[in-house]
């Protein structure tokens, strides 16, 4: 399996959409019940209702003069529907876009220069319909393409495109981050993902203020210029993120057919039709209904005294007006599973299987037990790399990852076949560690170690500001701001019968899909060819890539004709290798003999 | 030993100050009208410096001693100078192979199951490799030792630290190296060779490694299945004793303890060394310059990477300041930045759009642009990166880019040192790649040498490195498309390079050798 690799995000304000916070703590027991104290390693905080609504809470922290401030908006894909797909995201990108002040050098004017492009856009809109349409008629392959750009449609981009020259001249390009550069901030950024919009920068402890300045404007006066722009580019981290890697579109697809009736079965980027088609008066709509005070928490952790910051709150992110209604509640329930799904991947990547079950939310009291399900599945102690790796030698590598959103949960299990087996095995194999699970109870050493692992990784979590910003802004958008702790204090409660329960409960055949992923034009390696010794194999591995091109009969007769020569010079130590390729050379004649039905 | 360490006092210190400046809040009074009105507190900030950090150990190894009481745990890291250039003719993988058991294979006494269970058991993080320590998400929590170095890395309860410590340098001093420990890390190296050719940003880097430092240096001397399947336990073992020891050792440690116990425990833990290991001093230099021309991989994939740069200077150099300056002008700075703001802003040809010049730490390094856009796209934005570059020799920065990307520097300072791991491990990594050695005040003058750089030392600067002529552009994706071009632009690769780029073949992933 090709896993994505851990990429610095060098470029500020960039916005990584589904950010996976891998090792993040989750999950609380009851919603009742207190958190035990002493058994989280939580800091101390502060929690405050400011007085339109908005939510703040504060950890002062003394290590370094520096200040980790963050704020999350609770609306992320779940909250989308079909047609605008990929909004949530779109709109992290836009508020970094400038406001009244930020960002412009005559706001009146830019003004009306929006309202000009939003008309020709309508007239655009109007054109990608049609174009929509011929598709659909199969008049057109692809009308992405440049080229299936109609002559009206080139006239009104020329047209649009001068409007855009005219609003650059009057735009302060890229403000909003400018300014706070200019001020020391750092790691200035975003994230969406399908709960929670989560915005974050670290400033100077001198300039707490300017935080708060900075987004409260753009809170309360944001401007969405270089919309339609801004969407090329959210396009192009959606082809730099799944179109061009070697799974990211499986693994969307994998998703969509995981889920039924979720919302998390599209992408957090978007569907590609719909992030190309969004236009501003549904961001609009979006933001009217989703950024009001009472959706957002703000997150301050670092250098500050929590007096001096409240006054400063109310003052900044106080005053922004409160929504005039509630935001809508994320309403769709995922159906009970009735059969096993299957989705066979043919991607450039290793063979491995992937089994994901359907598990719980965030707030579910048996996700702290899945915590340790995944505690003693993982790890070079786990269960998985003991068993599928070690001890049955069928895979190179495995891991499990429980991932309990704010509406619905899952459990995915993923191991890389061993050359030589396939990925079926390593399915099978993979149920017989979850058979495990379910019929024999889990060790009293075992699950203490699953326990100290948790706990340590818990504190771990908590080495930095930015680290403790997150913890709370996750845990918020996941519906429970305390939820990290609630599941740190459960987690140390759990028995061998809660996990032998739980396993019984949500890891059962219909529950589960399943992928099985094979090499795009190679599929796993044969065993009789793994078996052969590395020099021999690597010849056989050459002869073999010609035999699987080569679509005349008559040249394969004629390399059985050379193989059989071969065969009688050779020292016996290369015959095996030649033996295979023989086998394997009138195989391909034969299907190449079968008439085709 | 004084237990107090002068950074976090002067954290403290600074803290108080903002307290006692903050000025009183009106909350009826409007906030000003533009963010330059705010007036901020001064914050004095020192930087740590080694010398309130640094002990030498008995047995000469130096460590790097920062406290933090906000959490119980303690982080060591052993960091050593071992990397891929150490690896004798056709054992390639064998340096990153003997760091990575180190402490997966066993040791004299326990086997690696029984290591693997006694960490686990404790909630301990027990793991050694070459060459990584970016540092993680966000660049948080890792080493930055560069790729011609290793480490070996503890994270545990600080009540465990003893019997965490005994195990660590069990690992270290008599790695075992199981044969089937072996076994499994060579299969994971096959599986992990298969896909170097699977992902187009894995074989952009490969190539750009080619082009900048050529098929003879050390950076490019890739594992085959041969060289892993010729490594041996002997050659290992053997490897392990060479330079796994306290010659070879720099210590990065933080967490909950104080200082004069901790050095105690750690001066016991590393004496009576079997051997004294070797410190193989710094990693060659390429030998060939960076190649330049434009180059393409036929990749079937809708986005073209694109790279552009050439091989520029390293740290020591007088004008690495202002290279740091004008790269954060041009590229560098993100959304504050020339290409940013032209490449993705204006144009929206790209999501990530960067230049990126760290300077070698040893020897000169590429300086490199950097960007991904949709295949039909490459050659506009390859257009537009060229003028800026262009541009940047032409004439002098801005005084508004100059202040923006110096205050970025100097008022940003303090965060590159947030958390104890992050002093523990910088300081650490300044004497482990040489820096503490050739210019030991660099962090307290840091501040100084960004604030003296002009408008005119970075227009020099970009004359001297960004020669257009010197340039290697390498596009990975489509190739067809990226030739073809967008009808609506006035911009063709070939118009361009003043001809075809050089097409050049994808790699056999386990020979490394083009493919026909």
């Amino acid at each position: 399996m090709t896993t994505p690799r851990a990429r610095a995000v060098l470029l500020p304000a960039a916005c990584a959409f589904a950010l996976a916070f891998a090792a993040a703590p989750a999950a609380p027991a009851r919603r009742d019940a207190p958190p035990a104290r002493g058994a989280s390693p939580a800091p101390a905080i502060e929690e405050h209702l400011l007085a339109n609504g908005m939510k703040l809470v504060l950890v002062p922290r003394h290590l370094s003069p520096t200040v980790a401030g963050a704020w999350v908006a609770r609306v992320g894909s779940a909250n989308e529907r079909p047609g605008i797909t990929g909004i949530s995201h779109l709109f992290e990108h836009m508020m970094f876009k400038g406001t009244h002040v930020i960002g412009t050098r005559d706001y009146e004017k830019d003004v009306r220069l929006i309202e000009q492009q939003e008309a020709l856009q309508d007239s655009i809109r109007a054109e990608l319909s049609a174009l929509r349409a011929a598709q659909r008629r199969g008049e057109l392959d692809d009308m992405t393409k440049p080229e299936s750009k109609t002559p009206r449609m080139r006239e009104l981009e020329k047209r649009f495109d001068g409007l855009v020259a005219e609003q650059r001249a009057n735009m302060v390009k890229n403000e909003f981050n400018t300014v706070l550069q200019r001020n020391g901030a750092t790691g200035i950024n975003a994230f969406t993902n399908n709960d929670m919009t989560v915005y974050f920068e670290t400033v100077p402890a001198n300039r707490l203020e300017l935080w708060f300045w900075m987004e409260a404007d753009r809170l309360r006066n944001r401007v969405f210029r270089e919309f339609y722009s801004e969407r090329d580019v959210v396009y192009e981290e959606r082809r730099l993120r799944t179109e061009s890697t070697p799974t990211g579109k499986f693994a969307e697809s994998f998703d969509a057919v995981f889920w039924d009736a979720s919302p998390y079965a599209w992408p957090v980027v978007g569907w590609p039709s719909d992030v190309a088609s969004i236009t501003r008066a549904q961001a609009d709509e979006y933001y009217a209904l989703y950024y009001q005070p009472q959706n957002l928490t703000a997150v301050l952790v670092g250098d500050f005294d929590p007096k001096a910051a409240l006054a400063l709150a109310e003052r900044y992110l106080g005053a922004i007006p409160p929504g005039a209604r509630p935001a809508p509640e994320m309403i769709t329930m995922e159906s009970r599973s009735l059969a096993e799904k299957r989705f066979h991947g043919e991607a450039e990547t290793n063979p491995a299987a992937t089994v994901r079950w359907h598990t719980v939310a965030f707030t579910h009291r048996d996700a702290p037990v899945l915590e340790i399900v995944d505690g003693l599945l993982t790890g070079p102690a786990g269960r998985l790399r003991r068993s599928l790796v070690l001890k049955q030698g069928v895979a190179t590598s495995a891991r499990a990852a429980h991932e309990p959103l704010k509406y619905e949960g899952s459990f995915e299990i993923t191991a890389e076949a061993k050359e030589g087996r396939t990925p079926e095995e390593v399915e099978q194999a993979i149920y017989g560690e979850v058979e495990r699970l379910k019929s024999e109870p889990v060790g009293a050493d075992e699950l203490q170690a699953a326990k100290n692992r948790y706990l340590t990784a818990a504190y771990r979590q908590l080495n930095s500001n930015f680290l403790i910003g997150l913890r709370y802004a996750v845990s918020e958008g996941r519906g429970d701001l305390h939820g990290a702790e609630r599941i740190e204090a459960a987690v140390q409660g759990v028995t061998s019968e809660d996990v032998q329960r739980v396993a019984q409960a949500y890891f059962t055949k219909e529950g589960r899909a399943v992928a099985i992923w094979t090499r795009k034009g190679g599929g796993a390696e044969d065993p009789e060819l793994a078996a052969l010794p590395p020099p021999a194999r690597e010849r056989a591995r050459a002869g073999l890539a010609r035999i699987r091109a080569a679509s005349d009969p008559e040249k394969l007769q004629q390399m059985l004709d050379m193989f059989d020569q071969m065969g009688a010079q050779m020292p016996p130590e290369a015959k095996p290798a030649i033996e295979y390729l023989r086998g394997k050379a009138q195989a391909r004649l034969r299907e190449l003999s079968t008439p085709k039905p | 030993m004084n237990d107090t360490n002068r950074w976090f006092r002067g954290a403290a210190g600074a803290s108080l100050l903002l307290l006692l400046a903050l000025p009183a809040v009106a909350a009826d009074a409007p906030p000003p009208a533009r963010p330059e009105q705010l007036r901020f507190p001064e914050l004095r900030y020192a930087p740590p410096r080694a010398a309130d950090c640094r002990v030498l150990l008995k047995g000469g190894i130096p460590a790097y001693l920062v406290p933090d009481h906000s959490t119980p745990l303690v982080t060591i890291h052993v960091l050593m100078r071992v990397g891929p250039d150490l690896a004798p003719a056709g054992k390639e993988g064998l340096p990153a192979m003997a760091m990575n058991l180190l402490t997966r294979g066993g040791t004299k006494t326990r086997t690696a199951q029984q290591v693997e269970d006694r960490a686990s058991a404790l909630g301990a993080q027990l793991e050694s490799d070459l060459g990584s320590g970016g540092g993680g998400m966000f660049g948080l929590g890792g080493v930055p030792i560069g790729p011609a170095c290793s480490r070996a890395t503890l994270n545990l309860l600080a009540k465990d630290v003893d019997e965490g410590l005994a195990l660590l340098v069990e690992c270290l001093k008599g790695p075992a190296f199981e044969d089937e420990r072996v076994k499994l890390r060579r299969e994971q190296e096959l599986q992990q060779m298969k896909q170097r050719n699977d992902e187009s940003a894995a074989i952009e880097e490969r190539e750009w490694g080619f082009l900048m430092r050529g098929g003879s240096h050390w950076t490019n001397r890739w594992t085959t299945r041969s060289s892993i399947e010729g490594i041996t336990r002997e050659d290992l073992v053997a490897f392990a004793r060479r330079y796994v020891g306290p010659k070879n050792f720099v210590l990065a440690v933080s967490g909950e303890f104080d200082r004069a116990t901790i050095a105690r425990k750690l001066e016991a833990a590393f004496a009576n060394w079997p051997v004294p290991g070797v410190n193989p001093g710094p990693p060659a230099a390429p030998a060939e310059p960076s190649a330049a021309g434009w180059y393409l991989v036929d990749k079937d994939v809708n986005q073209g990477r694109v790279s552009i740069g050439l091989r520029a200077l390293d740290r020591f150099d007088p004008d690495y300041q202002a290279a740091r300056v004008m790269n954060d002008i041009l590229g560098g700075g993100g959304f504050s930045s020339r290409l940013t703001n032209r490449i993705r802003s204006d144009e929206g040809l790209a999501y990530s759009v960067r230049s990126v010049f760290e300077g070698g730490l040893y020897y000169p390094d590429p300086w490199r642009i950097q960007f991904q856009s949709k295949v039909r796209s490459v050659a506009f934005a390859i257009q537009i990166a060229l003028a800026e570059v262009r541009r940047m020799r032409d004439s002098l920065v801005s005084a508004q880019e100059l202040e923006v990307a110096k205050s970025k520097f100097i008022e940003g300072f303090p965060a590159q040192f947030e958390t104890a791991n992050a002093v523990a491990g910088g300081l650490a990594v300044e004497e482990l790649t040489g820096r503490y050695q050739k210019d030991p005040d660099y962090y307290n003058e840091y501040r100084d040498r960004v604030r003296a750089v002009s408008a005119a030392d970075i227009q020099r600067v970009a004359r001297r490195l960004l020669d257009p002529a010197r340039l290697a552009v390498l596009m990975v994706g489509n190739a067809k498309d990226i030739l073809t071009g967008d009808p609506k632009r006035d911009a063709q690769i070939t118009t361009l390079a003043g001809g075809d780029p050089k097409h050049m073949p994808l790699r056999d992933p386990m020979t490394m050798k083009p493919m026909p």
